[in-house]
């Protein structure tokens, strides 16, 4: 294994999106939560540019970013500024907590270490926006269009729920 | 060049190349944010027939905002009692990093560019997407209600102009084929995209002023409405971050739009002796003109006026435009 930089990249990145991980488990706060997931994310954009698939990296940070600042909102008016969530566990439930992660992770690496991953073609990051258009409209036409459909229902039904609330609303008044 | 240095061996050299490179663009842009403040003072000055800045450094006020950053630095730094310290604190940095991240894959000209990436345009657009997040942190850890009311405008501004922008360009992104800024300049040799886009045109800059938070779009900071909107616990040099990156913002906006619709680098007929660089450097500072004249001229619009042009106006002339060019795509064929 080079000491590359793409090596330095990678674990730096998996570093943050695991701290971040972690973070958004353990804090109390919903906003502190929501910043640590959108480091989180960005850094798992980052894994996606250094695995050359540059269109899901920008998609996933596009999206997200959108919708991070969505939950921020609803955390921050939702909750209470200075609320705090109090964990009440035991003792005993944490320990066998603990031996359940472990479990866990050996499990996982027993799994990933003997793993042979067949090598796959390897031209599929070149131009991959581009591969990913014409796979998307020549082989997939009619899963996508059923996918803008639904997304169109979703966005009707919204506003006739949101309608039907102003409606009750005038009534009571 | 940056391709191979992203694939060589990770050294002390390589890294220094980097570091050098990044700092060098950073003191470019602080140089270019000190001369904008100055030079839209002074367009602002002169268009309400005053002087504008004109005491230090000359009759031109050149030393303006050098004193003002001086005296940014030099204040005391306040942080409120019951503010959410982590966050009052990193805020600022989750609102500046992305302004500076968003320069890497501008190409100012055919040789002049940090990162030649394919999706440069989305890439664009989804980074500056996470100042937001930024805006909205502070807002809160501020614990301030005009703060909190200014992010949460902010927010809400974002991702209801962030469509039309998006929806705007995707008239170019379908004459070019493609994401590539490089790409995108080059396929402007026979017209710029003004002339083939103007409705994109339109709709990108208005959406663009509203992306940047300025005026007639500055409603996360309005000052007669809140006080100074979401930065109005910050001061000193926490401060001068969130300034800083509106004006970071400012530069890559201004070279995005001179890069999608003005053809970037490249000159006009016969005039081609004149180097790209002067060229790019000639269309960016108009752009940025016509950004500070929108400024003076037009007053702050509503919140519910705000919605309703982006939902209502912006994006269904977006989302025609759209059908127009692919129209004009088929049928006339000329790209």
């Amino acid at each position: 294994m080079t000491f590359s930089g793409e090596f330095l990249a990678f674990m730096s990145l998996a570093l943050v999106a695991v701290i971040g991980g972690v973070l958004l488990l353990n804090l109390t706060r919903v906003v502190h939560m929501v910043v640590a997931l959108v480091f989180t994310f960005v850094s798992i954009a980052g894994i996606y540019v250094l695995l050359s698939a540059e269109f899901l990296a920008a998609v996933q940070i596009l999206i997200y970013s959108g919708s991070i600042t969505i939950i921020m909102l609803f955390g921050v008016m939702l909750t209470r500024h200075n609320d705090t969530s109090e964990p009440k566990t035991g003792r005993l439930r944490k320990l066998l907590l603990f031996l359940g992660v472990l479990g866990f992770a050996f499990a996982v690496y027993i799994g990933i270490y003997n793993l042979d991953l067949p090598s796959a073609p390897n031209d599929l990051h070149v131009n991959n926006t581009e591969q990913i258009g014409i796979e998307l409209y020549s082989k997939f036409i009619i899963p996508f269009e059923v996918t803008s459909v639904l997304l169109l229902v979703a966005l009707v039904g919204s506003i006739v729920l949101a309608k039907r609330d102003d409606d009750k609303e005038a009534e009571k008044e | 060049m940056v391709e191979e240095l992203l694939y060589s061996e990770a050294g002390l050299l390589n890294f220094g190349i980097f570091f050098l490179l990044a700092t060098v663009l950073l003191l470019v842009v602080l140089g270019f944010v000190t001369y904008a403040i100055l030079a839209e003072r002074k367009i602002m000055g002169f268009m309400q027939l005053r002087h504008g800045p004109n005491q230090v450094g000359g009759r031109w006020g050149l030393l303006q905002t050098v004193a003002d950053v001086l005296k940014l630095l030099l204040k005391e730094d306040t942080i409120p009692k019951l503010a959410d310290r982590p966050l009052f604190i990193l805020a600022p940095v989750i609102a500046f990093a992305p302004a500076f991240m968003v320069l890497a894959t501008i190409p100012f000209t055919d040789k002049l560019q940090f990162a030649d990436i394919g999706v440069g345009l989305l890439y664009y657009i989804a980074i500056s997407g996470l100042t937001t997040v930024g805006i909205v942190t502070g807002s809160w850890a501020s614990n301030n209600k005009y703060a909190l009311l200014g992010g949460m405008r902010a927010a809400a501004q974002m991702i209801s102009y962030e469509i039309p922008l998006v929806m705007s360009v995707l008239g170019i992104v379908l004459l070019t084929g493609s994401l590539n800024l490089n790409e995108i300049v080059e396929a402007q040799k026979n017209g710029w995209f003004i002339i083939w886009q103007p409705i994109a045109f339109i709709i990108f800059l208005i959406a663009s002023t509203a992306e940047l938070n300025r005026v007639p779009f500055d409603l996360p900071e309005a000052e007669s409405e809140l006080v100074a909107g979401f930065h109005v616990e910050y001061s000193g040099f926490r401060w001068a971050f969130f300034m800083l990156a509106e004006y970071v913002y400012f530069f890559a906006m201004a070279s995005l739009t001179t890069v999608l619709f003005l053809g970037g680098w490249l000159p006009l007929p016969f005039l081609d002796f004149i180097p790209g660089a002067v060229w790019f450097a000639l269309k960016f500072t108009a752009v940025i003109f016509v950004l500070v004249w929108f400024r003076v001229t037009f007053p702050r619009i509503r919140a519910d006026q705000l919605m309703e042009f982006g939902w209502k106006v912006l994006l269904p002339i977006a989302l025609a435009n759209i059908f127009l060019t692919a129209l004009l795509k088929e049928w006339l064929s000329i790209f």
